[in-house]
């Protein structure tokens, strides 16, 4: 590797501006602003005049029952879809690995999904989800289930959402396993064959550890975006929060907070406690990560 | 690399001219001695954009020393987000089209103009006439203190849509009384049909029940809510017990109950007046269907009104704000109201607008648009308190906790109400 020189290092900054600059002004500043607003305790958003800063609103965050609401469905959902989405994607990418006829076809209906507008999906979604019309109770009516009001009912509210991120997420994760799987020299899998391994020895010893670094970056990732839920609630139960709250999120409700409701202190509390959580997960991903993952 | 160095300089000057630009244009972009230009913000889409336009066209046309920007901002809510974002970064425009609920958030923050110098002005103001022609309870919810901030503009009431194909087949005619209502919805109520549904945005019924019931929902000069009263309770066991019997539903996953009407699923639903074309539109063939006023009860009659007005904002300068203000007499003028009426189904705003030949015609061979001109007298509107949205969340997701049977109606009244006064402390 070349030593760095100052016209190198000049040319770099150079090639980072433009990226840097859209990312100062559209994410950096905004996340530093709204972490200073979380201690505004008196504040005039329009004239921006702060009069008294403290921890108030973190503490009258954390003793309204909605907002505990909303970590607990963030949690459900981040475990609900997070997994199942990575196994799931995991299997088709396999499948579409192999050698299969049309498998181009299948790459591109599974991306499909991932390139639709969120809005859109979920309109379709809420036909689908129909207790009185939709294709899923029909479906399962065909296997003598009762009609299930997926949309109207708090019980199945929330499994309704999880159904439809997976369905969403899928073509993401299945195109980088895809990139993934295609790096692992076929070598390996032959010296197995040649040694007798059977496919599933063959699965669990050489494609999931080689597999590790892509894993861990899906899983990351997946984590991030389940945790950052709202357009899917808010497209799906036509801006509420699911029947009796039961799909507020913690991005809802900071949405209700800002925009609806115009505590701008409580919001960007809020948006700030969900960034702590996300730091610490992916943390804890990178320590846990460091034993699993195998870089060849 | 040369090349790849200049292009990407290039594409940095154009990021920061553009960056430039936008800070440093004018939002209103007015000279000194050409027209006064006004930039109009509104939500209407559609075949109600046209109109704004043609109105705004019509009005320009008129006007040599005034332009008018009529500018669509998307749905009701963008609309919303979009003024308090622009407040934030001094964009404001001369005037917009701004929900009664919103408007005391802008009254407390300062954005928008006090009409009474311009109303009370001799030479563009308005006579003590033309004033009382503006219907009073629209008049009564654009005052706040015996100051004008705003002036109707595209507003509703809530009627009573009826199947009349269906009820005819039973022998029934449209309910007048709440206790007519419950008993036609129970005999209708059978083959896969539910007799009576809400919008899922009912607390509007819930808080006419309330009224008819002689409680109070919540008390504008206090700020205090009221409606976990004997009354509150009463009304909203009436609603939950309803839809507990099973003669009720809510809209719920069809979004608005025009959709479960119009397939024939519902044989009567409470909605907005504005949302008579809707109806029409999501009828299926063979249904014939019409409006009627809010039922009764105990003889008692009223109803909430709602909708837009229009706001003019005190950022721009006096010369805008005075064309704003003489645009904003134009759309409410008897022709332009009566016009805009008969386009959009909102309601005429002035009394002189519903007495003209054109728009009584245009009742009788519109029959459905009937049942909200007669119920101007049983007209309220809720309490406008800034923090009144946040108090509407917390109503609904009671409501919600009750209907899905995780509270009692006392349970969630009072829950409701503690947590609205905590609000509005």
């Amino acid at each position: 590797m070349q030593k760095p020189t100052w016209k190198s290092t000049l040319k770099g900054y150079l090639y980072l501006l433009p990226a840097l600059l859209i990312l100062v002004v559209f994410s950096i500043y905004p996340i530093i602003k709204s972490f200073l607003m979380s201690f505004y305790t008196d504040y005039d958003f329009f004239s921006d005049t702060v009069n008294a800063y403290g921890l108030e609103n973190f503490t009258k965050l954390f003793q309204d029952p909605n907002f505990i609401t909303a970590l607990k469905n963030t949690g459900i959902f981040v475990i609900g879809v997070v997994p199942l989405s990575i196994i799931i994607s995991l299997a088709i990418a396999v499948l579409l690995n192999s050698k299969i006829k049309l498998s181009g076809f299948f790459r591109t209906i599974y991306f499909l999904p991932f390139v639709t507008s969120v809005v859109a999906v979920a309109i379709v979604w809420s036909w689908i989800f129909h207790s009185d019309y939709g294709l899923l109770n029909y479906i399962l009516g065909l296997f003598g289930v009762d009609p299930i009001d997926w949309l109207t009912s708090p019980t199945y509210a929330m499994p309704a959402l999880i159904i439809l991120s997976i369905w969403k997420g899928l073509g993401f994760n299945i195109i980088i396993f895809l990139a993934g799987l295609q790096n692992i020299g076929n070598q390996y899998y032959l010296a197995a064959k040649v040694d007798g391994a059977s496919a599933w020895n063959r699965f669990k010893s050489i494609t999931l550890p080689l597999l590790s670094p892509t894993m861990f970056f899906v899983s990351i990732i997946s984590i991030i975006n389940a945790f950052k839920v709202f357009d899917e609630i808010f497209a799906l139960f036509n801006g509420r929060p699911g029947p009796a709250n039961s799909a507020l999120t913690v991005v809802y409700y900071v949405y209700q907070k800002f925009y609806e409701e115009w505590e701008f202190g409580l919001a960007t509390a809020a948006a700030f406690v969900l960034f702590l959580i996300i730091f610490l997960f992916t943390i804890i991903q990178l320590i846990v990560g460091k034993k699993f993952v195998h870089y060849n | 690399m040369k090349k790849v160095i200049s292009v990407l300089s290039l594409f940095l000057v154009l990021f920061l001219a553009a960056c430039n630009n936008s800070s440093g244009a004018n939002a209103n972009g007015s000279d000194a001695d050409g027209p006064a230009e006004v930039e109009f913000w509104h939500a209407m889409s559609g075949p109600h954009e046209e109109a704004i336009k043609k109105f705004a066209d019509d009005f320009n046309s008129t006007h040599d020393d005034i332009t008018i920007k009529p500018v669509n901002q998307g749905s009701y809510e963008d609309l919303q987000q979009k003024i308090m974002a622009a407040a934030k970064a001094g964009n404001l425009p001369d005037m917009a089209q701004a929900t009664t609920n919103v408007i005391p958030e802008y009254i407390d923050n300062k954005f928008i103009t006090s009409l009474n110098d311009f109303i009370e002005d001799p030479e563009v103001g308005l006579s003590e006439d033309e004033l009382n022609d503006y219907i009073e309870v629209f008049r009564d919810s654009s005052t706040w203190d015996d100051t004008y901030y705003s002036l109707p503009f595209s507003k509703s009431t809530r009627v009573l849509f009826y199947n009349q194909t269906l009820l005819e087949e039973n022998g029934l005619e449209a309910p007048k009384t709440w206790d007519e209502l419950q008993e036609v919805a129970k005999t209708v109520t059978k083959d896969g049909v539910v007799g009576m549904g809400f919008e899922n945005s009912y607390e509007a019924e819930f808080q006419g029940i309330l009224k008819q019931m002689g409680g109070t929902y919540m008390d504008e000069a206090t700020g205090e809510p009221e409606f976990a009263s004997k009354e509150g309770q009463e009304a909203m066991g009436m609603i939950s017990g309803m839809i507990d019997e099973g003669i009720a539903r809510t809209a719920g996953e069809d979004e608005y109950m025009s959709n479960p009407f119009g397939r024939g699923d519902v044989a009567m639903y409470i909605g907005s007046s504005a949302g008579i074309p809707h109806v029409g539109g999501a009828m299926e063939d063979g249904i014939e269907w019409s409006t009627a006023p809010i039922p009764t009860l105990d003889g008692e009659a009223a109803t909430t009104f709602a909708g837009n007005d229009i706001v003019i904002f005190n950022q721009s300068e006096e010369a805008e704000q005075k064309a704003a203000w003489e645009f904003m007499k134009y759309l409410t003028s008897p022709e332009v109201t009566s016009e805009w009426s008969m386009l959009s189904g909102y309601l005429p705003i002035r009394q002189s607008a519903l007495d003209t030949e054109e728009y009584q015609k245009f009742l009788e061979e519109n029959p459905a648009y009937k049942a909200g001109t007669e119920q101007f007298d049983a007209g309220f509107f809720i309490a406008r308190v800034p923090g009144g949205d946040a108090v509407r969340n917390i109503v609904l997701e009671e409501m919600d906790y009750i209907l899905q049977g995780m509270k009692t109606v006392e349970e969630g009244l009072t829950e409701a109400q503690e947590r609205a006064k905590a609000e509005l402390q």
